[in-house]
């Protein structure tokens, strides 16, 4: 071939051969098992985990892509005939609910099985939650002192906030579709209908500054003062607060919060189905669990880690937290066509107006 | 015995040009069908909710919004600035001359980054802006369609400077001279000489700017929710799982950029005119001494704006990750980014992934690309002009929706239907960089092969040599101009590539720029500015590769150039 090019292209081909031997070079294939993980769990949380796991491991190579968790679901439809990923580490249950009613996942009950409360697994096996993750009012706390902060989900929408709000782009997230589907849900088993929700909803569009692309984007204009109040999950934040210098705070709404199972599973088709397995165990282990509980705020879904091993901030959580009322099964079924609702006719509808 | 001789090689042209045309209606033409059968595939139900959302038709006027709204703005940066640079001297035109098609190395993702980290409202020009005029509120933001514009202005004016100037290098300034002599006002001159002779160029640029707004995907993208277009739209559909409506918004996307490309093409074929002789240009200094005292100072602000977002990504590439927060610039410099970048092995894998892809489909192109300019300028093969229609049709068709066709086409093997099992592997990516840079690597060595007299090849041909022997010693160094110079564009695109990359990638072959977003995702902006310093440094290495090849390959064998 080379010969071929080399004709063709004259001179042209002494580059690409360079190139090429350079792209060589570099390329890392050391014959060890790839184990591919998908997950929005962050560089940090993944990257602790895959040194633990190798360091056990030392045959096995872990490999992960941090994206949303919605992409997470969009990419295994997408490659459903050619399986990338062996592993799903995390995403609200709700939308690992959608992915194992159109086959994307692989059934397996772990160790632990009966370790979690019955709403923490899936009745099939396809996942099993691994953390509980509340969402969370945050703000910056250099421009808001606690006592201003709001202290519940309805303050939010007090007019002194017009302009103030910063919302991830709920179409990607996970938390955001969280809380925009327990609004909605929260007005069903109020008046019976969603109309209520879709006010709420509204309003706070016409309090949103602006609707931010990813995680790091949000945290960056909150830090740099360019909305001060954020709906967010928990551990992202206090993560934040403790890692970083960004100036945020948060608060637990009062009269309830989505608490989310964030769970795990494995893809149907994973080409190394007995390492993800192993690495399932791994990162579900009561030492683990702790792990995540102490360096990244999570709070364990398992019932049988001592609460006393637990930091400060996560104890605080789970006694705290009053999870918010709200049909779960109607949640799961309706949130898709629910949130392109909002994205077609609440989006923008009332923002900067 | 000759005539015999003639015949059978036209047949293996006609071979040629066969394969070439079935090779770009499976790759050009098959997945975009794909994506409109699947537009279909509930019926009419897709079409009639993409009709009736508001959202929908929200996105659908952002577009052409910013599509036309970019052209505008493209050609009053661009305009005057050609004109200044071509037709006068003053001090610092050099300079500005030299940082001119800066834009155009900026690569698309890291081009916006940039903008967020100097415009957005946190931006260093903001934040000076705000502080100079004692504000309270930054004095603009930047979202929504008019920021997407502000984008584009910056990284599309090249176009049209390029076109424009190379309109009037070809411009004799004696026939202003004559219309001048003759009492022509300054308005009559340019409306009755100057626009006319300037058209095609004008013409040419707003539809380059025209279809690259239309398919723009990463401004709208970063600058997220305030600003709706169809491209962005696409990828929302396709996450909330509406497939169906992801294919119709595809669709119209693609119809739109195809309608638009004809009809600017048939405005550009309606009026034409031709400059007799070679252009003649004679630079004055200004009369004015006010202009004269200006301009200089104009030049080094305009020198100042053109390079800073450049600037910006080397300076946040040394900035520690979470310490800028409130102040103008970063407080706490570092040289971690980098060091990170070489210490960790993982880091290193998208700059050899996008190298090796952009290698692979660059040469794939070169090939192909030659083959197709060839048979298109060169010979009489039935089909040819439907290869050049199919070959410039990518050009049209928005990089979301190549994307989303290969995706919806190349999931699954089913040989008998020419489907074979590219999503989820490394080669999905080369292929769809491929199918990108098929236009702009056929018409550069198009150009290059109309300036070689055609006869030339005959005459080789007459003289006893083969059709292999003909090619390689009179077409190939005819057409190596074009061919170095279109490789080269296409090498930079690839390397940078980000919107078919970012719906495509998989985690094998991950390129820089989803590694950059990657990067951002994690929160930390140093080493995605240090990644985008490194792609910056990767497209300015091809640039100067290109160039001193050019360079040799003139020098040691001298081209056969007879028109």
């Amino acid at each position: 071939m080379n010969r071929f090019v080399r004709r063709r292209l004259g001179h042209a081909a002494s580059l690409c051969t360079i190139s090429l031997s350079v792209a060589m070079a570099c390329g890392t294939s050391d014959g060890r098992t790839v184990l591919t993980v998908y997950s929005p769990h962050g560089k940090e949380l993944l990257q602790h985990y895959e040194l633990g796991f190798e360091a056990s491991h030392p045959a096995v190579d872990v490999q992960w892509v941090d994206m949303g968790s919605q992409e997470v679901l969009d990419r295994l439809r997408a490659e459903k005939a050619n399986p990338q990923a062996d592993l799903w580490f995390g995403a609200p249950a709700e939308i690992f609910g959608r992915a194992a009613t159109e086959g994307l996942l692989e059934p397996y009950t772990p160790t632990w099985a009966d370790k979690v409360p019955a709403d923490a697994r899936d009745a099939r096996a396809a996942w099993f939650g691994t953390y509980m993750t509340p969402e969370v009012i945050a703000y910056n706390t250099n421009a808001v002192t606690q006592a201003e902060a709001p202290k519940d989900w309805d303050d939010v929408l007090d007019p002194k906030w017009k302009g103030k709000v910063l919302i991830r782009d709920p179409i990607a997230s996970g938390s955001m579709r969280a809380i925009f589907g327990a609004i909605l849900a929260r007005s069903v088993a109020r008046t019976g209908s969603t109309a209520e929700g879709w006010e709420w909803l509204r309003r706070l569009d016409g309090n949103t500054k602006e609707y931010v692309l990813n995680p790091a984007l949000l945290y960056q204009k909150l830090g740099r003062e360019e909305g001060t109040i954020t709906l967010y999950n928990m551990p992202d934040i206090a993560t934040l607060e403790q890692r970083t210098k960004t100036p945020v705070g948060y608060v637990i709404p009062a009269s309830g919060t989505p608490l989310l199972v964030d769970a795990i599973a494995i893809v149907k088709g994973a080409k190394h189905p007995d390492v993800a397995r192993q690495y399932y165990e791994y990162v579900s282990s009561p030492a683990a669990l702790r792990d995540a509980a102490v360096k990244f705020l999570r709070i364990p879904a398992r019932t049988d880690i001592p609460i006393d091993s637990l930091p400060e901030v996560v104890k605080r959580a789970s006694t705290d937290v009053k999870p918010m009322p709200g049909d779960q099964k109607l949640m799961r079924d309706s949130l898709d066509a629910w949130m392109k609702y909002w994205d077609a006719n609440i989006r923008n509808s009332r923002r900067g107006k | 015995m000759i005539l015999r001789r003639v015949r059978a090689a036209g047949w293996g042209v006609s071979a040629t040009a066969l394969g070439l045309l079935a090779l770009l209606l499976w790759s050009v033409v098959y997945p975009n069908v794909a994506v409109i059968v699947g537009s279909f595939e509930r019926g009419l139900a897709d079409w009639k909710e993409f009709a009736s959302s508001p959202a929908d038709l929200d996105a659908l006027r952002g577009t052409v919004i910013v599509a036309i709204g970019s052209v505008v703005a493209a050609l009053l940066v661009g305009v005057p600035l050609a004109f200044l640079l071509t037709r006068t001297e003053f001090r610092g035109r050099r300079v500005l001359s030299g940082v001119a098609t800066l834009p155009a190395a900026l690569p698309p993702l890291v081009g916006v980054l940039a903008f967020l980290f100097l415009y957005g409202e946190s931006g260093v020009v903001t934040r000076v802006v705000q502080r100079m005029l004692g504000m309270r509120e930054p004095p603009w933001t930047l979202s929504g369609l008019t920021a997407v514009i502000f984008v584009h202005a910056y990284t599309m004016y090249v176009y049209v400077f390029l076109f424009v100037s190379a309109g009037l290098e070809r411009y004799d300034t004696t026939l202003d001279e004559a219309a001048t002599g003759l009492g022509a006002s300054r308005a009559l001159l340019l409306r009755r000489i100057t626009l006319p002779l300037l058209t095609p160029s004008l013409a040419g640029a707003m539809l380059l700017v025209f279809m690259s707004a239309l398919g723009s995907f990463s401004a709208p993208y970063v600058f997220g929710g305030g600003a709706r277009v169809l491209s962005t739209q696409i990828l929302v559909s396709k996450l909330n799982g509406a497939l169906g409506l992801a294919y119709v918004e595809t669709t119209v996307l693609a119809v739109t950029a195809v309608l638009a490309l004809l009809l600017l093409r048939w405005l550009e074929g309606r009026r034409r005119y031709v400059m007799a002789g070679k252009g003649r240009i004679t630079r004055s200094g200004l009369r004015s001494p006010v202009a004269r005292a200006l301009l200089p100072a104009f030049a080094a602000a305009t020198v100042m704006l053109l390079v800073l977002p450049h600037a910006m990504v080397v300076l946040v590439s040394f900035a520690r990750d979470g310490a800028w927060t409130t102040q103008l610039l970063p407080p706490e410099y570092t040289l971690d980014n980098y060091r990170q970048l070489a210490m960790d092995r993982e880091l290193w894998r998208p700059i050899t992934n996008s190298v090796w892809m952009s290698v692979l489909a660059t040469a794939a192109n070169a090939v192909v690309c030659f083959a197709i300019a060839y048979v298109v300028v060169l010979s009489q093969a039935p089909g040819r002009r439907m290869l050049a229609l199919l070959a410039a049709l990518p050009w049209a068709i928005p990089a979301t929706a190549i994307a989303l066709g290969l995706a919806a086409t190349f999931d699954r093997n089913a040989p008998l239907q020419l489907r074979f099992l590219f999503v989820g592997t490394f080669w999905i990516l080369p292929l769809a960089y491929f199918i990108r840079n098929i236009p702009i690597v056929t018409s550069a060595i198009e150009g290059s092969l109309r300036q070689m007299d055609p006869t030339l090849e005959d005459a080789a041909r007459g003289l006893g040599a083969s059709r292999w022997l003909a090619l390689r010693r009179v077409v190939l160094p005819a057409a190596r101009p074009g061919l170095v110079a279109g490789t080269m564009l296409a090498g930079v695109a690839a390397v940078g590539e980000f919107v078919a990359s970012v719906v495509l990638y998989t985690h094998s072959n991950r390129p820089i720029s989803v590694e950059i977003l990657a990067q951002v995702r994690s929160l930390s902006f140093g080493t995605a500015a240090a990644y985008s310093v490194l792609l910056i440094l990767l497209v300015l290495l091809i640039t100067v590769g290109a160039r001193w090849l050019e360079g040799r390959a003139t020098q040691t064998e001298p081209t056969v150039n007879a028109a």
